[in-house]
């Protein structure tokens, strides 16, 4: 019995919704195999990752405090890749837009008011927008491959906060500490639910989700990203300039990583550490393709994956598997996801042995 | 004597659609016959499974009297079938002897290969130096080398997909020189093409397939290029109808000395290009594939925009430095050649579709945002009025056949009431029931006032259409006269780049 890959007439609907579940659902069996097979308990491990954080309720303000970022930076991203413009640095300039946000905290400290959260936000945004403006000058000026400078201006921010830290911005009374003061109260997120740790970040990642599907399935903008997208030479022929969609789509993914660099330093870090880049920019990767591009897709996405980050949690203290292994989860997702998504235009079909031969 | 070629029942299904549905006929040693049938008719398929590229599903292939199972082309070729196909598999970079010889199934030393393609080149006047590079060469050179590949092995058969589609009119003859020597020599030609008169000149018999199914084996000497026509569509053809001694207002698109700037490597850019078109008129262009068309198309439509206001201007107006959003405010539309990927995205549906284009002239966007019910309601019309086969504005372009989706695109332009309208290749790959509906509604829009510029590689398309012509070569354009004052020998001319009074004096 053979298989042959044919082309479906139009793209699948119904694979376009279930690869992702189905990606979720294979990661949870093979990954059982995996750990099983090294040494663990592998089903204990699956459940402790992807089913503990769901039905303690106790973990519940934490996937909600993990996913916020990833879903903010995880909707930039899905608007840029839609053009087919490949930031891959969400990471560094989720760190620019934390570090412009503590600018602002560290210099109106002791004199902020009402005004201190959104102009740290405006900063934020305006922080992660600059930086991916280097990738996008480079590329619409020089036809330099936006993938390679947004990934190392990554290493490059991460340096940054190295020497802010360590010199100017150092705490005077931190006892060493390569670290920054505790924000002013002006500066810092007001918590949503009193006694969770639950803060204004998480309500703002789901307007951000919801402001960016209406705005990607309703306006010129999204269109005019989409339609880059997908075929390029159409897009000109439309009428819509290609440098102009690779600039709007670095500038908007680049300001909401730098949003979400924001709301985490005035939110769960309350001040600059070099433990700062915790790599959502480059988990929000994931989350973006297994939200299908799609801003509400990514809403769920995020959850998924910030139930993978809390679950990781859990399963190192009760089965001690190493931290590194909810990354190896992370990654069979979206291996799992991307080669599923095959099936979404094509379809498998039994052919005769024979005929296979001619 | 038996005959060199039969089939008989033969059958293929596809998913969904029953591409050969018990064919018959058979080819004589020596004989010239010609497969005709519209796109989709089965044609293709059928000639595939003579090839041995596919099997029937039911049906018998004799082959001088035996019956034969063809697995693949390879067996083809010892067979005695050569097949030269419609799109060339040439390296450009590689020489005329190298490629050839990459395509050979036994190895032989290239110094016997060489003078084995002199040998047969001289036999049929196929002049053609085995050192050139083939980018050098022109489309109808490079045919020669497909027509050599195949003729290398002696073949009893030679299928022909499409050859003329490509190639000026003295190309053509040429060609038609070629295939009858190797007749008269006992070799059978099977000669696909939907063009009819090549077919009234060149073919002893024809059969024509409608639907996957035989209609009719005939002799098309005994038959006129109508009736041919009627029996492929299955209907009456409908003839276009052109009001007579109409005049034309005044110049309506005036371009000057308009250039582009080489882009690709393979790419030829259009070279100090002059013309006017005046209201009403019909302005054709004709010209070999490949030589600036692109270009011109792209620098009209506003995709490439050019340095001079002035170079193009639209009742008076420069229009030359505007992008394509400007020029369709100014009332300039396009379509391109490439339907899928360049006048259509086919992962969107017709309704997004529509608003590529449409989108200012009708108003679909209010405030930034896309008012899909004006696009929806827009493309049910563009569906409706120009008999489009698609389940309704929600179905992808890339769901229709092509056909269908150049109706469509021609359709989305033509309804927005263009003032200056710049198609390129407007039916090429269309059935002729299309073709016809396509061309009376660019003759219907003339007729209401509007200045048209068509772009073809199809002669006869030019011929009935357009009301002034004039040839593109090397990005260079012909000066343009009345249509009726051209004989298609000077257009062909034209077309293989001799320019008339001064370089041909």
């Amino acid at each position: 019995m053979q298989f042959r890959l044919e082309k479906r007439r139009e793209p699948s609907k119904v694979m376009l919704y279930a690869t992702p579940v189905a990606a979720v659902l294979l990661t949870m069996i093979v990954g059982a195999i995996i750990f099983s097979a090294i040494g663990y308990d592998g089903v204990g491990a699956v459940r402790e990752i992807f089913l503990t954080p769901l039905t303690n309720s106790f973990k519940w303000q934490d996937l909600g405090v993990k996913a916020a970022p990833l879903i903010i930076i995880g909707v930039g991203l899905s608007i840029a890749y839609r053009a087919n413009v490949w930031n891959i640095g969400a990471e560094g300039q989720y760190i620019m837009g934390g570090l412009a946000a503590t600018w602002v905290a560290l210099s109106t400290h002791g004199m902020g008011g009402w005004w201190t959260l959104p102009l740290m936000m405006l900063a934020g945004v305006l922080g992660g927008a600059a930086y991916a403006a280097i990738p996008a000058l480079l590329r619409t000026r020089l036809n330099v491959n936006e993938i390679l400078t947004s990934l190392m201006l990554t290493y490059a921010s991460v340096q940054l906060i190295y020497y802010l830290v360590r010199a100017p911005w150092k705490d005077p009374m931190g006892m060493g500490f390569p670290q920054t003061k505790r924000f002013a109260a002006e500066a810092l997120l007001p918590n949503i639910f009193p006694g969770t740790i639950v803060h204004a970040g998480v309500p703002i990642a789901i307007i951000v989700a919801l402001v960016a599907w209406f705005i990607m399935s309703r306006s010129v903008f999204g269109y005019q990203m989409r339609v880059v997208g997908a075929a390029p030479h159409a897009a000109r022929y439309g009428g819509f300039s290609e440098n102009k969609t690779i600039w709007l789509a670095l500038l908007v993914s680049g300001g909401l990583a730098g949003m979400a660099g924001m709301l985490e330093v005035a939110g769960p870090f309350q001040r600059m550490v070099p433990g700062f880049p915790t790599n959502y920019g480059f988990t929000a990767i994931i989350v973006a393709f297994l939200g299908r591009l799609n801003p509400l897709g990514v809403i769920f996405a995020g959850i998924v994956m910030a139930i993978t980050f809390v679950g990781g949690e859990v399963a190192q203290t009760t089965i001690g598997l190493s931290s590194s292994a909810t990354g190896v989860f992370q990654a069979m997702m979206l291996f799992f996801l991307l080669a599923g998504d095959i099936l979404v235009r094509y379809r498998l079909k039994r052919v005769a042995p024979q005929e296979a031969r001619a | 004597m038996p005959n060199r070629l039969e089939l008989s029942g033969i059958t293929k299904q596809f998913p969904g659609v029953l591409a050969n549905d018990h064919v018959s006929f058979a080819v004589k040693p020596g004989e010239i016959h010609a497969l005709l049938g519209e796109n989709g008719a089965g044609k293709s398929t059928l000639v595939k499974m003579i090839y041995g590229i596919m099997q029937p599903d039911a049906g018998e292939i004799r082959w001088n009297g035996e019956p034969v199972v063809v697995p693949n082309p390879k067996a083809a070729r010892k067979l005695g079938i050569g097949m030269v196909f419609q799109h060339f598999s040439l390296f450009e970079a590689l020489t005329v002897l190298e490629n050839i010889a990459l395509g050979m199934d036994a190895k032989i030393p290239s110094r016997e290969l060489e003078a084995r393609i002199r040998e047969v080149m001289t036999a049929y006047g196929l002049l053609l130096d085995p050192h050139r590079t083939v980018a050098t060469l022109s489309v109808g050179e490079r045919q020669r080398i497909e027509i050599v590949r195949a003729l290398l092995l002696n073949p009893q058969l030679l299928i022909m997909d499409e050859p003329t589609s490509v190639l000026t009119p003295q190309e053509v003859e040429q060609l038609f020189t070629v295939l009858r020597k190797l007749a008269a020599e006992g070799c059978s030609i099977l000669y696909i093409s939907h063009k009819l008169h090549e077919i009234k000149a060149l073919c002893d018999t024809a059969t024509i397939l409608r639907g996957g199914k035989l209609v009719d084996t005939c002799d098309p000497k005994l038959e006129t290029s109508r009736s041919m026509a009627e029996k492929m569509i299955g209907t009456g053809l409908k003839d276009i109808v052109k009001a007579e001694g109409r005049g034309f207002g005044p110049p309506k698109l005036l371009v000057n000395r308009l250039s582009t700037s080489r882009t690709g490597h393979f790419d030829v850019p259009v070279d100090d290009v002059s013309f006017t078109v005046r209201t009403g008129e019909i302005f054709g262009i004709a010209g070999v594939a490949g030589n600036g068309q692109n270009a011109l198309l792209d620098a009209l439509s506003g995709e490439i925009r050019s340095e001079d206001r002035d170079a193009i201007t639209i009742d008076g107006k420069g229009i030359g430095m505007m992008g394509t959003t400007e020029r369709r405010r100014h009332g300039l539309c396009a379509v391109p050649e490439e339907r899928n990927g360049h006048a259509a995205v086919g992962d969107f549906t017709l309704s997004d579709n529509s608003v590529l284009t449409a989108r200012d002239r009708l108003g679909m966007v209010v405030m930034g945002l896309i008012n899909s019910g004006a696009a929806k309601t827009y493309t049910g019309k563009v569906i409706a009025d120009f008999a489009v086969k698609a389940l309704g504005p929600a179905s992808t372009a890339g769901s229709l056949s092509g056909g269908n989706l150049q109706k469509y695109i021609m359709g989305r332009e033509i309804l927005q009431k263009p003032s200056v309208l710049v198609v390129s290749q407007p039916t090429w790959g269309v059935d002729a029931g299309a073709a016809a509906a396509i061309h009376q509604a660019l003759v219907d829009l003339a007729a209401a006032g509007s200045a048209i510029v068509v772009i073809s590689q199809d002669l006869d398309e030019l011929r009935t259409l357009s009301d002034t012509l004039a040839v593109i070569n090397m990005g260079r354009l012909s000066p343009a006269r009345p249509v009726r004052d051209f004989s298609v020998d000077e257009i062909g001319l034209l077309m293989g780049g001799v320019h008339g009074t001064v370089e041909a004096a």
